[in-house]
């Protein structure tokens, strides 16, 4: 699916006193198949833009287009079925007793014969590694496993955009790189990929576009290595290390990654 | 204290000490804290590592009383959060997780005197004493904004605040900087350093950057504490690293995998100028 933001605008608290621009104009593309990182300091707009992907939001001016096609003119459960959201601390929704009625939730919203959502089930949760957990109570996880179980939620849903609103936050590093090696393999099946990240490591790692956003307007939008090599303020640590050394070895590559950065240093270093 | 062997600061007087804590969830088979000791004197910065799961959380549940231990004790300036929760949340202050937990007002600046008001502080002590703490922050000129239209990052900032608004003696941060961006975490870290000695601080993190100059670590893992150390060691202890599924910072995990010996380093520059101190070497032979 191509998901794209035209023109948005969105204000809170409209006609109030209160009043907060957060999203000033934004166009955005989300091709198929594609992981698309976004990223920007806080408050600068990128939960609102989230927001906007399945209209939980809608904008105070301009469009959403799904494959060309108005969003809002779309049956809002089809919508968010094809979009998935995955809100900041998506734990907080957690509610039914058991951890596969959790993930079955969505599912049987969309009318799907028990069949059909039992395997659903499952699937989500063995990609979210979490299998094991299926009988157990939500509440009673570690703040790592719920996270898995809530994602699995959404994934249950089959969505064609999985947007993911800081979905590392607060994880440690082995179920982070389950969440990584999740939107690699969603990547490999066609799925797009939104993900919202002030992790600027992690959006290296798996990002095929960048956009940054600042102060609800899109900076920068482009190939990681152009994004990145172009806007120091935004550098992972790989593209600030290499940036420093192409100060005095202009001729040096501009890798983002980590594995092809160690390979490039390494073959530097060996002269 | 002595960096280079790990031993561990044992002079001062105790802020908070634990003695064979253990605790379980109801309805979960393995113990969420098990015979968890560990003391912490006044004014240490002291980090506390270890996969989800492992405690940490729990740890910091019970620091405030919110969770009493099945058996073992804690003490928190001499007050047992247990016995006496009240007495034990006018020194200890907690960061939860998510911010959103801990926000209870519309609009910021009431949210920074909720602590304050409930302690029946005078209004123009409170006065200053919010403004103080949203500067701290980085939240000035917030004061009027409604908490609900703030950014994660934010919200995260505006927590703290009230926090430090009641100058609680002792900060439990669980995962501070999870919402905040990379400025928002550099401008963290640095309030945090300047508690430095004033307060204690004990720092719930899975990013080891942020610990490079903690007194020691607190490492949690399964409901046990595995190890207590200097940060210098644990960075150089691949096997206490891996057990407990801890990594490396980005840049010294980089230097490593380059062969470089370089336990000390905390900047890309700094790793960038220790590359081509070692390119130039290697010219020269």
């Amino acid at each position: 699916m191509r998901l794209e933001l035209e023109e948005i605008s969105y204000v809170y608290s409209r006609g109030t006193p209160f009043e907060i621009a957060a999203l000033r104009g934004v166009s955005l593309a989300v091709e198929a198949g594609e992981v698309l990182g976004v990223c920007g300091g806080t408050g600068s707009g990128k939960s609102t833009l989230a927001q906007h992907t399945n209209l939980l939001l809608s904008p105070t001016s301009g469009r959403v287009l799904v494959d060309g096609v108005d969003a809002a003119s779309l049956e809002k459960i089809r919508l968010r079925q094809r979009v998935g959201l995955v809100f900041q601390f998506p734990e907080q929704a957690l509610f039914a007793p058991t951890v596969e009625e959790d993930v079955a939730f969505a599912p049987r919203q969309l009318g799907l014969d028990e069949e059909e959502v039992r395997t659903r089930v499952e699937e989500a949760l063995v990609a979210l590694g979490a299998s094991r957990l299926a009988r157990r109570s939500p509440h009673n996880l570690s703040g790592g496993e719920k996270r898995r179980v809530a994602v699995a939620g959404v994934l249950a849903m089959n969505p064609e955009v999985l947007v993911l609103d800081e979905p590392t936050a607060g994880l440690d590093p082995a179920t982070r790189e389950t969440l990584l090696d999740l939107i690699r393999s969603l990547r490999g099946a066609g799925i797009s990929v939104v993900l919202i990240s002030h992790d600027l490591d992690e959006v290296a790692e798996v990002a095929d576009r960048v956009c940054i956003l600042e102060q609800g307007e899109v900076k920068a939008v482009g190939t990681p290595a152009e994004v990145f090599y172009g806007h120091p303020e935004y550098a992972p640590t790989m593209v600030r290390v290499v940036s420093s050394l192409r100060e005095n070895y202009p001729e040096i590559v501009q890798p983002v990654r980590y594995v092809e950065t160690v390979n490039v240093l390494k073959k530097l270093l060996e002269g | 204290m002595d960096s280079t062997t790990g031993e561990v600061r044992d002079s001062g007087p105790l802020a908070v000490s634990c003695e064979n804590l253990a605790f379980s969830y109801p309805g979960t088979e393995r113990p969420a804290l098990s015979n968890v000791s560990f003391e912490v004197r006044a004014g240490e910065y002291v980090g506390v590592v270890g996969p989800n799961g492992g405690g940490k959380s729990t740890l910091a549940r019970m620091l405030n009383g919110l969770l009493a231990p099945d058996s073992g004790s804690s003490r928190v300036l001499g007050v047992d959060p247990a016995v006496e929760p009240f007495e034990a949340r006018k020194k200890v202050g907690v960061l939860f997780q998510n911010p959103e937990n801990s926000l209870v007002a519309p609009f910021v600046e009431d949210d920074v005197a909720f602590g304050l008001e409930n302690r029946g502080a005078p209004v123009e002590e409170m006065r200053v004493r919010v403004r103080s703490a949203l500067r701290a922050v980085g939240l000035e000129g917030y004061e009027k904004r409604e908490t609900h239209t703030l950014s994660g990052g934010e919200k995260q900032c505006l927590a703290l605040a009230g926090l430090l608004a009641v100058e609680p003696e002792v900060l439990v941060l669980d995962e501070p900087t999870s919402m905040l961006d990379p400025p928002g975490k550099r401008g963290l870290l640095r309030i945090l350093d300047g508690l430095r000695g004033n307060k204690t601080v004990l720092h719930v993190t899975h990013h080891l950057e942020e610990l490079l100059w903690a007194d020691r670590i607190l490492v949690l893992n399964e409901g046990q504490v595995m190890s207590e150390v200097v940060p210098s060691v644990l960075f150089s202890d691949a096997r206490l690293l891996g057990e407990n599924g801890l990594v490396l910072p980005p840049v010294l995990r980089l230097a490593r995998d380059l062969g470089l010996d370089l336990p000390e380093i905390d900047s890309s520059e700094e790793l960038a100028q220790a590359i081509l101190k070692e390119m130039g070497k290697r010219v020269i032979r």
